[in-house]
């Protein structure tokens, strides 16, 4: 008997510490799962990452066939499918919290959990298999993590409105044309955009980490101290600079004028004070400015001069014993000087003209030799054609050119060498063909164009340095015309050292030959050969 | 099952194993976490080496004539406590249950070794809720204890049965590649999880074959 008493004691002691230890193995494995849970739930992502990963884990979790996950957004009650299992017909939308509920109740088979009754709305519906219904033990870990869920669905929504903020913003930054740039207390720089890297010509990489005063080398260009760095005034007093201009090297080491706001953000967290600076490059408005300042300056100069003779030529002309000789000098020269006037204001005429789009060149036949013979006789009455020697072929083919325009360009371009030579200098004119071009030069015995100004002669306004040191009055206009009007026709205009050495200008340039279409084109009393003059 | 001239695992073959374990866990630390960034949360190689130093550890400081049984639950237990990641608790489920199967016996031979191996699958499978094909450590367990439980009914001798079980192994470790993952992290990858092995699933198969002793 005690046998058997003690037989079933132990029996009954095995039993109980077997339940002991399925109880702790049930406890393990929820404990188990929950951790499981808890690892996807903290892992992250967008939302729909989320719901989808955790929507697979509370599926297995109960045993569930299939299941899905609505989404409600903040501030609207309307719930949105972020997730299934399987590729099932349900509603992609529910109005609200109570009609997606509804529509669980009423769907065979389907267990509708709300998840998170405050913002965001989470519903979880699973789908029992036939043969057996949810696994009690899943739906109580799930019902478990419920909290937790909601917070990550919050968080993740949170993730993905700041991301989209921050790729919006980024693409602002990215996509300005005008340099910005960060710094952080230290002046190092933290932050440099791709307009940035454009115009210093330096990479992000390498601009990162320096100071602002090596990147922009805004020290050795305008030569500031450093208590004068607008960055280190922004940074210690905190009051943003609106407008500030300043020159800094830009890409080949040359200086680029900029404009620029400085603002100050305040430290947080863990990141200290930065600095933020919107540069423009002014360069190319600046150089506009300055060329319309001196535009300014120069067409007034060049105007008072002969006015104030013209004034001057008056007053004398009032004069009550002056001799009808002496009326009639004076005279002369008021018509010398207000043709002076009219030239200037021809030529400025000219620069608006040139500056229309497009610019349009009437073409006719025409032949080099009368454009010479027009310009002598300009010289006649000037007295100057003896200067002027043409060793230009008789026999070229005609030009299609605008007769004109190019005239004047001849005209200027003798003008000029004559203005600048010596008094009784000659000015050669040259020409020869170079395939469907003549190419002319015009060379002088003057004081010829230094080298390093020979391509500036040819911008607006430019006057190169032995010319404005000389008395010869001039606007800086009249090669700039010429090129212009050259390259209208399709040709080429430069400056160039006299070939043969001895110092003087030769200007050389091209001009169209006249199309020949076909050769019957040129017979006598046709239209087009029967305009062009010889001479 | 066993013949007379099968050399049967005692506990001092076990803390060799274990040894064995560890060094296999060390030498691919690196390879487990570099799978384990793809697909987890890069810690698989830090946590077993973590792991079976401190399981060694433990069953060192074990008697001399403890019994295989409750050197397989301590390493169990050890596993649980001092991995962080998930693949603590399922190892050591894993060592826990065959612990159990082994019960008092002091030598193991090719039957009780089956019935162990088979429960440490049915509990990791327990524990994980999972099952094959969803791109775990069991993908590579469950068809190698198959294959040694099949050879060792047919009356294979253990070595045979673990040959057969290696080879089935390794081929459940190169299943997991093409899978989209159902457990784990992983999860969060969806379909972009296939086109990698399965970081636990190459674990588990280095630790059948540091057991088996190759």
């Amino acid at each position: 008997m005690i046998e058997v008493d003690l037989r079933a004691q132990i029996a009954a002691l095995e039993r109980e510490s077997r339940q002991a230890f399925d109880e702790a193995q049930r406890e393990a494995d929820a404990l188990f799962a929950q951790y499981q849970l808890s690892q996807l739930i903290a892992s992250g992502g967008s939302p729909a990452e989320l719901g989808a990963a955790v929507l697979v884990e509370l599926t297995r979790l109960a045993a569930a066939a299939r299941g899905a996950l609505w989404l409600g957004a903040p501030d609207e009650p309307e719930l949105r499918l972020i997730a299934t299992t399987a590729s099932i017909v349900i509603p992609t939308r529910h109005a609200d919290l109570a009609a997606g509920r509804a529509w669980c109740a009423e769907t065979p088979d389907c267990t509708g959990l709300v998840l998170g009754e405050e913002p965001p709305v989470t519903l979880l519906a699973l789908w029992s298999t036939p043969d057996a219904p949810l696994d009690g033990e899943g739906l109580r870990i799930a019902q478990l993590s419920r909290h937790e869920l909601v917070v990550a669905f919050r968080g993740a929504r949170l993730r993905e409105t700041l991301d989209r903020e921050r790729t919006e913003l980024s693409e602002i930054v990215e996509g300005a044309t005008d340099l910005i740039m960060q710094v952080d207390a230290d002046l190092r720089v933290v932050r440099l955009n791709a307009a940035g890297e454009r115009l210093l010509d330096r990479s992000r990489a390498d601009a990162l980490g320096r100071t602002c005063a090596e990147v922009l080398s805004c020290r050795e260009v305008v030569g500031h101290a450093e208590d004068a760095c607008p960055f280190a005034a922004v940074i210690a007093d905190g009051q943003p600079i609106s407008y500030r201009e300043t020159s800094i090297r830009g890409a080949g080491g040359l200086p680029v004028r900029v404009a620029g706001s400085y603002t100050r953000a305040a430290a947080e967290g863990s990141r200290g004070v930065r600095a933020t600076s919107i540069l423009r490059d002014i360069s190319a408005q600046r150089a506009l400015e300055e060329l319309r300042e001196g535009f300014v300056v120069t067409v007034s100069h060049e105007l008072r001069t002969p006015l104030a003779l013209v004034r001057g030529y008056a007053e004398t002309l009032l004069h009550p014993k002056l001799s009808p000789p002496d009326q009639l000098r004076t005279i002369e020269r008021i018509l010398a000087v207000s043709e002076r006037l009219t030239n200037l204001v021809n030529q400025i005429l000219d620069v608006a003209y040139l500056n229309a789009d497009p610019l349009v060149v009437e073409r006719a036949p025409t032949s080099f030799g009368s454009l010479v013979a027009q310009l002598r006789g300009y010289l006649v009455l000037a007295g100057m054609d003896h200067r002027l020697i043409n060793e230009a072929p008789a026999d070229l083919p005609p030009l299609g050119v605008d007769a004109g325009r190019i005239g004047r360009v001849l005209e200027n371009l003798v003008d000029n060498a004559l203005k600048y030579a010596p008094p009784d200098s000659s000015v050669v004119i040259r020409a020869e063909s170079v395939g469907d071009w003549l190419a002319v030069h015009v060379d002088d015995d003057g004081i010829g164009i230094p080298e390093s100004e020979r391509a500036l002669v040819l911008e607006p306004f430019h006057r190169a340095w032995n010319v404005r040191e000389s008395a010869t009055p001039g606007t800086g206009l009249g090669l700039y015309i010429c090129r212009r009007l050259i390259e209208a026709h399709g040709g080429q205009l430069r400056v160039e050292a006299r070939p043969d050495g001895k110092p003087g200008t030769r200007v050389t340039f091209t001009l169209p030959f006249l199309r020949q279409r076909g050769t019957g084109a040129s017979k006598a009393g046709e239209p087009l050969t029967g305009t062009i003059a010889h001479g | 099952m066993q013949t007379v001239t099968e050399p049967t695992t005692d506990a001092a073959a076990l803390r060799a194993a274990i040894t064995r374990c560890r060094i296999a866990v060390e030498r691919h630390r690196c390879e487990l976490t570099r799978l384990d960034e793809v697909l987890g949360d890069g810690d698989h190689g830090d946590n077993l080496v973590i792991g079976f130093r401190a399981a060694e550890l433990h069953v060192g400081e074990l008697p001399g004539d403890t019994r295989p049984g409750e050197l397989l639950r301590t390493v169990g237990h050890r596993l649980v406590a001092a991995v962080g990641g998930a693949s603590g608790p399922l190892y050591g489920t894993a060592f826990i249950e065959a612990g159990f199967a082994a019960g008092g016996a002091t030598t193991i031979d090719g039957a009780t070794s089956a019935a162990m191996l088979s429960a440490a699958a049915a509990g990791l499978a327990r524990r994980g809720r999972c099952s094959v094909g969803d791109k775990t450590i069991l993908d590579t367990l469950e068809p190698a204890m198959r294959a040694y439980v099949d050879a060792i009914d047919r009356g294979s001798s253990v070595g045979a049965a673990a040959r057969a079980m290696l080879t089935a192994a390794a081929a459940g470790m190169r299943s997991t590649r093409p899978l989209v993952a159902r457990r784990g992290l992983a999860l969060r990858l969806g379909a972009r999880s296939a086109g990698h092995l399965d970081p636990g699933a190459v674990s588990c198969f280095l630790l059948l074959r540091a057991i088996v002793g190759q």
